[in-house]
Formats: structure tokens, C-alpha cells, sequence
């Protein structure tokens, strides 16, 4: 008779792991959220040279609680001529992706909520229904600018799925299995992703801005573009909905990017400690959180035809090209990592010397062509 | 007991007759789209259920709803934009309608 | 075990037909379209259901992640007056259901003679038959279905520009 961990009865043990999985990770969800919302607003108080939230609680720590009970609080308003059953369902089909999408990602060794065969192929379906719900919202507001914010964010991203397909499918090229946790055991120790594939994390960081609609992607919900855009009619709990969703996206993406090129939970101590584990994951996650607050404080916002063309004309033939040189460099070399982390160091300081070098001449093409027609 | 695959191909046929239905039935050039989707599912669905259940060689049953899928996309890409050109010519989308080839 | 497994296929096969029936019958098309994707929804199901996780996966990605939205698209660029509900269905709807609904009686009773002839859940996941199998017996299919993915996109593009362009 086979006994699970703890003593427990496997045949209990299995849904009992995955109650208490759903169990953490809705606990995870919100209070990360919490935590996110407070870093977000400090952090770009100090990038922006000011203080944020001080007075509610010692250095502000109670804001975002304050916040939630306001919000709570708020009257439903529903505007009259909106699609009632669509309108109120919208928030859930974009929140529930995010949600599953934590039942496959590795906290600790043993610690994941399924290991599923096809996980990062699950990840990336999970992403790609919240397109669904985004589209959803927007018509069903009733309201011009919130469809057209809607139709552009799920235009930004369907588009922006396919770069980060293509980096992630370099990586399992490399791994050899789409498991996460197969991903998180193949980088023992100091052997991380990064130092093989440096490119695709940098594609992919930048593929993860525009699938959670962060800046500088975030033109269909910015407060000062189509007034808020598809979140125009949603207030009060609902629209809390969709910032939760939002936040709890970011830290799915960076989950995600910590597996993928940072060895997941691997840390100093954590044979000793599997548990240790858990730590080393989400202080690696939150690392990339802070990025990607750090880059929303400082950098402006892309408009709709330049995000377009980045993705298009830059990020997929950037990725397809990734992608040819390491299949064929693992082709060619199949024992051996050291030709593909070549090359792709190579291909990533090409792209930021390329990048600005091209900007540059598009400049100074658009200033003359401006200067002649004014002329 | 193990469902048998008879049920599997069944609610595929059903669902493919109920595709049929809609694209027979309705007036809508894009809900008859939607019912070629209906049935193109079906075909999937009695295409995995025979792969996994028959003894066959290396999954060729999913193989071929592979290209299905392909093939679908395609399709409905291209089957919109011809809706969408008609629609820019005469404002309907009723298939009754829009039996004309010039004008 | 069994029973759970039943258990499933009984309420994806309401979910789909259901669904199904919907999408043909429903008063607004955007209730229909929301209906399509939730049947895809229910197939994907049960591709899971027979331990096909890829293509269940493949099947929620593609159906519900991108042909939901381009007919959501279709249907909001198109937008009709709303008429009475008689009228959505063509002339000939009764010759079609007289048509229809008797062959879809008897090919369902035909399809429960199938039987298995695999041992049931046997064979461990279909990842690895499935990708062994597109890239090297058919390749080059998969090669020519990139090209129709090509042609399809650019002549789509190609028929919705406007000519004053």
C-alpha cells in the first residue's frame, strides 16, 4: 500500500494537493497584488522624485488597503444600454487565465501545483484567452472609445503572442521539454538559461510588456489615451477585477522568466532546505517585477503603429532569426551549449547596437523629408 | 467503466449535423461561418477519438487535426475579409441578398 | 475512476450540444459567437478527456484565442438591423430539417457500433508520437500548410484594403 507524503493516502493526497495549491495561490494572487499595487506607487514616487502614499499607516503600508475597502464600497453603476450578461462576464474571462496559469509554475522542488507534460504550452494557451475577454469588454460598454481601446489592445495582443511563442519555443529547443518543472531541474546551480540565451529573454521580457498591456505598451488603458479605453464603464470592484488581473499577469510573466532563464527556485542551501526554495523563487520574481515597474516609471509611452511595427518589423524576424541559429547550431554541435551561447551574445549586442543605430537614421530621414515639405 | 468510442464518434456526428443545420438554415453570412467552424470541430473530434482509442500507427489521426486546425484559420480569415468586402459594397450580410455578382 | 470519467463525458456532451444548438438557434449573433467559443471550449474538453493534451491545448489556443476574436471582429464590423426572428433562417428551413435530422439520428445510432481496440489510456501522452510525427513523416505537409498560412494572410489583407488607397 503506498503512503503519500505526511502519511497520507495518495488517493486523498492528490486532490487535497491541488485544493491547497488553489488555496495558496489565490492567498498568493491577492496579497501579491496588495503588495504590488503599494511597491508600484512608492517606486514611481521616488523615480518621479516625489514621496507617494505617506499617511495611511507607517510609511504608507496601509494605502492599498484603504483603496480595497473604497472600492469595495463603490456603487455597481452599469450604464443603461450595455450588454448586461457580457458586460458583467468580462472581468471573469480575463482574472480566470491568470489564475490557472499558477497551477503549473515550480515554487520548490516538489512544491507545484500540477506537472503537467505540455506546461509552458499550457502558459501560453492561458494567454492567449485573455484576448477573449478584453474584446468582450470593450463591446459590450457600449461606447465607442472602449471598443476601439478594446479592439486595439487584443490587435497589440494577438500580435505580440507570436515573439513570445518563438523565444520560449528557442528555449524548450534548448531544455528539451515543455514541463515546467523539466525547465526549472535542467539549470542546476549557476548553469542558468540566461548565460545560454540571452536573446530570448530579452525578447520575451519585451513580448511580456505588451501581453499585460504594461507601459511603455500600454496605450489601450492608459488614464490619458481614449479615456481609459475598454476600462472606461467599469468601476468600483469590477474594475478592480481587472487590475488585479493585470498585476497577477505581471507576476505570472515574471514567474515565468525566472523559470525560464533564472533556475526557479535554485539558490545557495536549497538541497538542504527544498523549502528554501519558495524564497529564492519569489525574491528572482519580484526582482522582475520591480523591473517592470521600473521600466513603467521611466520610459513613454509607444503609440499603436509604432508598438505594431516594433512587434512586425523588429521582435518576429528578431526571433525567427534566434530561432534558425540555434536549431541549427544545436544541429551541428549537438553535445555541446557553447556555440548557441556564442551566437546568441552576438545576435543580442547586434540588436542594441543595431536598434538605436537604425532609430537614428529614421530620424534624421523623417527631419530632412519634414524640413523640405516645410521648405 | 470506460467511455466507449462509439459515444465520442456520436456526439461528433451530432455536432456535425447541427453544423449542417446551420449553414442550411440560417441567413447569416457570418453565423454560416461559425457553423463550418461547428463542423470542422466535429471532423476533429472523430479524428482524436479514433486516434487514441484505435490502434494506430504514431497519432496520424492528430496529425491530420493538426492541419486541421491550419486549414480552419485560414479559412475563417479569409472568409471574413470576403464578408467584410461584400458588406463594404451593399451594407448586408444576408446571403438572400447578396445573390448578385455585379453591383 | 470509470465513473468519473463518465461523469465528464456526460456533462461536456450537454455542453457541446447545447452550445451547438445554440449558436444556430440564437437570437443575437453575439450570443452565438460566445456559444461557438464555449463549444470549443467543451471539444477541448474532450480531447482531454481521451489524454490528447496537446491538441487540447492547440485547440483552445487557435479556436478560442484567435478564430472567436476574428469572428467577434466580423461580427462587429457588420452590423445589422435587428429583425424579426422568423426571418434569420432561410426559406427552405423545413426542407432542411426534413433533410438534416433524420440522417443525424441514423449516423449517431450507426456510430456506437465502433469499438475500441486499444486498451483504453494506454498510451501515456500524445506529445511525443504527435511532434515525432509532424516533422519527420510529414514534413513537408507541414511546409505547405506555412505556405497556405502565407497566402491566407496576405490575401486577406489584399481583400479588405480600400480601393481609394
Amino acid at each position: 500500500m503506498p503512503v503519500g507524503p505526511f502519511g497520507i493516502d495518495p488517493v486523498i493526497w492528490a486532490p487535497l494537493r491541488l485544493v491547497i495549491a488553489l488555496l495558496l495561490v489565490v492567498g498568493l494572487v491577492f496579497n501579491g497584488a496588495l503588495a504590488q499595487i503599494y511597491l508600484e506607487r512608492k517606486i514611481q514616487a521616488i523615480i518621479q522624485d516625489r514621496l507617494g502614499p505617506l499617511h495611511t499607516g507607517p510609511w504608507g503600508l496601509l494605502q492599498t488597503f484603504a483603496d480595497a475597502i473604497k472600492l469595495l464600497g463603490k456603487e455597481d453603476i452599469r450604464a443603461r444600454l450595455t450588454d448586461r450578461w457580457f458586460f458583467l462576464a468580462a472581468p471573469s474571462i480575463v482574472f480566470s487565465p491568470m489564475l490557472a496559469s499558477y497551477v503549473v509554475i515550480p515554487f520548490a522542488p516538489g512544491i507545484v501545483g500540477a506537472d503537467l507534460n505540455v506546461g509552458l504550452l499550457y502558459l501560453t494557451t492561458l494567454g492567449s484567452m485573455t484576448v477573449l475577454g478584453i474584446v468582450i469588454a470593450g463591446w459590450a460598454s457600449n461606447n465607442k472609445y472602449s471598443l476601439i481601446g478594446g479592439l486595439r489592445s487584443a490587435g497589440q495582443l494577438i500580435s505580440y503572442e507570436v515573439p513570445q511563442i518563438l523565444s520560449l519555443v528557442t528555449v524548450v529547443l534548448v531544455v528539451g521539454t515543455l514541463s515546467m518543472v523539466g525547465i526549472a531541474d535542467s539549470q542546476p546551480g549557476l548553469r542558468m538559461n540566461f548565460l545560454v540565451l540571452p536573446l530570448a529573454f530579452v525578447t520575451y521580457f519585451i513580448a511580456g510588456l505588451a501581453e499585460t498591456n504594461r507601459a511603455p505598451f500600454d496605450l489601450p488603458e492608459a488614464e490619458s489615451e481614449l479615456v481609459a479605453g475598454f476600462l472606461t464603464e467599469y468601476s468600483g470592484m469590477r474594475w478592480a477585477i481587472f487590475f488585479l488581473a493585470e498585476y497577477g499577469e505581471v507576476t505570472v510573466v515574471s514567474s515565468i522568466v525566472t523559470t525560464l532563464w533564472f533556475g526557479a527556485w535554485h539558490g545557495p542551501f536549497v538541497e538542504v532546505f527544498p523549502l528554501l526554495g519558495v524564497l529564492w523563487f519569489t525574491l528572482k520574481t519580484y526582482f522582475f517585477v520591480l523591473v517592470f515597474m521600473w521600466i513603467r516609471a521611466t520610459l513613454p509611452r509607444l503609440r499603436i503603429d509604432q508598438l505594431m511595427s516594433l512587434c512586425w518589423k523588429v521582435l518576429i524576424p528578431l526571433t525567427l532569426t534566434n530561432l534558425l541559429v540555434t536549431a541549427v547550431l544545436l544541429l551541428v554541435f549537438p553535445t555541446t551549449l557553447v556555440p548557441v551561447a556564442i551566437a546568441n551574445w552576438l545576435l543580442l549586442g547586434a540588436f542594441i547596437v543595431a536598434l538605436p543605430y537604425f532609430q537614428r537614421r529614421r530620424l534624421v530621414a523623417l527631419r530632412e523629408r519634414l524640413r523640405t515639405a516645410a521648405a | 467503466m470506460a467511455v466507449p468510442l462509439g459515444a465520442f464518434v456520436a456526439v461528433s456526428a451530432v455536432l456535425f449535423f447541427i453544423g449542417t443545420a446551420g449553414v442550411l438554415v440560417r441567413r447569416n453570412a457570418v453565423v454560416i461561418l461559425m457553423s463550418v467552424e461547428l463542423m470542422l470541430n466535429a471532423t476533429n473530434l472523430a479524428l482524436v477519438a479514433f486516434s487514441r482509442r484505435y490502434a494506430s500507427i504514431d497519432e496520424r489521426g492528430s496529425v491530420f487535426v493538426i492541419f486541421i486546425f491550419v486549414v480552419a484559420a485560414a479559412e475563417v480569415a479569409v472568409g471574413l475579409a470576403i464578408v467584410l468586402s461584400a458588406y463594404r459594397n451593399k451594407p448586408t450580410v444576408d446571403v438572400d441578398e447578396l445573390r448578385q455578382m455585379r453591383g | 475512476m470509470g465513473f468519473l470519467e463518465g461523469a465528464f463525458f456526460a456533462v461536456l456532451t450537454i455542453g457541446i450540444i447545447g452550445a451547438g444548438a445554440g449558436v444556430v438557434l440564437a437570437n443575437r449573433i453575439t450570443t452565438s459567437a460566445l456559444l461557438m467559443a464555449f463549444t470549443f471550449l467543451n471539444v477541448a474538453g474532450m480531447f482531454l478527456l481521451l489524454g490528447a493534451e496537446t491538441v487540447a491545448m492547440f485547440q483552445v489556443l487557435i479556436y478560442v484565442g484567435a478564430i472567436t476574436v476574428l469572428i467577434l471582429y466580423g461580427v462587429m464590423f457588420t452590423p445589422q438591423v435587428p429583425r424579426p426572428y422568423g426571418l434569420f433562417f432561410q426559406t427552405q428551413k423545413f426542407w432542411a430539417a426534413l433533410f438534416v435530422v433524420p440522417i443525424a439520428i441514423f449516423v449517431a445510432l450507426v456510430a456506437f457500433a465502433f469499438r475500441d481496440t486499444a486498451a483504453v489510456g494506454a498510451k501515456g501522452g500524445d506529445l511525443l508520437p504527435l511532434a515525432t510525427s509532424v516533422f519527420r513523416d510529414f514534413a513537408f505537409p507541414f511546409e505547405v500548410a506555412s505556405v497556405l498560412l502565407l497566402a491566407a494572410m496576405v490575401g486577406a489583407i489584399v481583400l479588405v484594403k480600400r480601393d481609394d488607397e
